[in-house]
């Protein structure tokens, strides 16, 4: 879809493509970075934040609550560098999937919570009324960024590239 | 002539192998790499996680047997109150409903089990839920939980704040009547903060996920009013 969009100036669209490729990199690295650094601090709420969409048992979502912010922090570290940013982009993409199908769910079985997305999360007080479709346009927002980067992993100021020895060089088989 | 045309394309074809089998390789090797990087990331974090925990706990005076919470007065209907001293929302429940509860308790109807979870560290900078709670325990050794806890409430700090003080802390507990030589060094030396973690954790494996949450007889109260409290625990006491 983006390339029926884009291939209409088909001039310029190979000078605009790369730089909307480091844009998308950065970008989605600055978001992991962000999300990981709010919840790294208390590892014990975000397990809480985990557990508050009782989709698993108590130890499995704290176990998991504990990995995910340092997880988060690698995936952002990953993409700042531009080290297998084919990869990165899918498992940033495979992990907001997870993410909106969370939130989806708990939306579906009307638990009110926060998606503890950054930081925060757990139940809402009274009177406060979840947010759940601003969260899930936001997911789709970044799983777009991650998209751009699985069809176009290829990035200026990138190790891949660095790597390569030849930044510019247009190869569609690389890192399949 | 076309031989040698084609020595060449086989040449090509050739180095374009070369090329492809190399830019593999330098994929399948980056790819190992991220991924060794994001799983080591993750066992970090367990493991910062399983250091953080304490596995043993003493319980203050005044606890249920489970060690969970502080136990106040001896009715046949048990209300079990989590709630984090720096949570608004719990300090406008205390404000609406705490007489009611008060009442129900001194009434011989209930009794309360007050679960102090630190859940809102994140909201201050110095832990003060779980300094608040630890010292909470303090209160109960020295039997003044009640007095120490409607205190806390009146003068809960803001969210995002430090937080009160320890210094701040014993004075409100010299300020109930607790001994401060005591009180003072129980809350300095962080007798129950391993206390507060074994209180928070039990409430997140109950379901608790948000405070203040209010069960009467094991079951969630959504109506937090006075009347939705009386309700409740005159339904559970039937």
């Amino acid at each position: 879809m983006r390339v029926t969009t884009t291939r209409g100036p088909a001039g310029r669209w190979p000078l605009v493509r790369p730089w909307l490729g480091v844009a998308a990199r950065l970008g989605l690295a600055a978001v992991w970075l962000y999300a990981g650094a709010t919840k790294v601090g208390d590892l014990a709420a975000s397990g809480r934040a985990v557990n508050a969409y009782q989709v698993m048992p108590y130890e499995v979502a704290t176990a998991i609550g504990a990995a995910l912010p340092f997880v988060e922090l690698a995936l952002g570290l990953l993409l700042l560098a531009g080290l297998a940013t084919r990869l990165s982009a899918g498992i940033s993409a495979a992990l907001l999937v997870v993410f909106v199908a969370g939130i989806a769910s708990a939306w579906a079985r009307g638990l009110a919570i926060d998606c503890g997305c950054f930081g925060s999360g757990g139940q809402l007080a009274a009177g406060q009324s979840p947010s759940y479709l601003p969260e899930i346009l936001r997911d789709l927002g970044f799983l777009a960024l991650a998209g751009f980067l699985l069809i176009w992993p290829r990035t200026p100021f990138s190790v891949d590239g660095w790597l390569a020895g030849d930044p510019s060089v247009e190869d569609d088989d690389e890192q399949s | 002539m076309s031989s040698r045309k084609g020595r060449n394309q086989a040449a090509r074809v050739v180095r374009e192998q070369i090329a492809r089998e190399k830019r593999r390789k330098r994929t399948l090797w980056t790819s190992v790499g991220a991924v060794v990087v994001l799983v080591i990331a993750g066992l970090i974090g367990w493991s910062v996680y399983s250091s953080q925990k304490s596995d043993t706990f003493t319980a203050p005076p005044g606890a249920n047997d489970a060690g969970t919470g502080i136990v106040l007065g001896t009715g046949p209907v048990t209300i079990d109150l989590y709630e984090d001293y720096l949570c608004p929302a719990c300090k406008q429940f205390q404000q609406t409903s705490g007489e009611t509860v008060n009442q129900l308790v001194s009434a011989g109807k209930a009794r309360v089990v007050f679960h102090p979870v630190a859940y809102l560290n994140r909201f201050s900078t110095t832990e003060y839920s779980t300094r608040s709670s630890a010292a909470s325990g303090c209160a109960a050794k020295g039997g003044r939980f009640k007095e120490f806890t409607d205190a806390l409430f009146a003068q809960q700090p803001a969210e995002g704040s430090a937080g009160l003080s320890n210094d701040q802390l014993i004075d409100i507990g010299a300020g109930v009547g607790l001994n401060r030589d005591d009180f003072g060094s129980c809350v300095r030396d962080g007798t129950y903060t391993a206390w507060t973690e074994h209180v928070t954790d039990d409430a997140s494996k109950a379901g608790v996920t948000g405070t203040p949450t209010i069960k009467v007889n094991g079951t969630a109260v959504e109506d937090r009013s006075p009347a939705g409290i009386t309700a409740a625990v005159e339904a559970a006491g039937k």
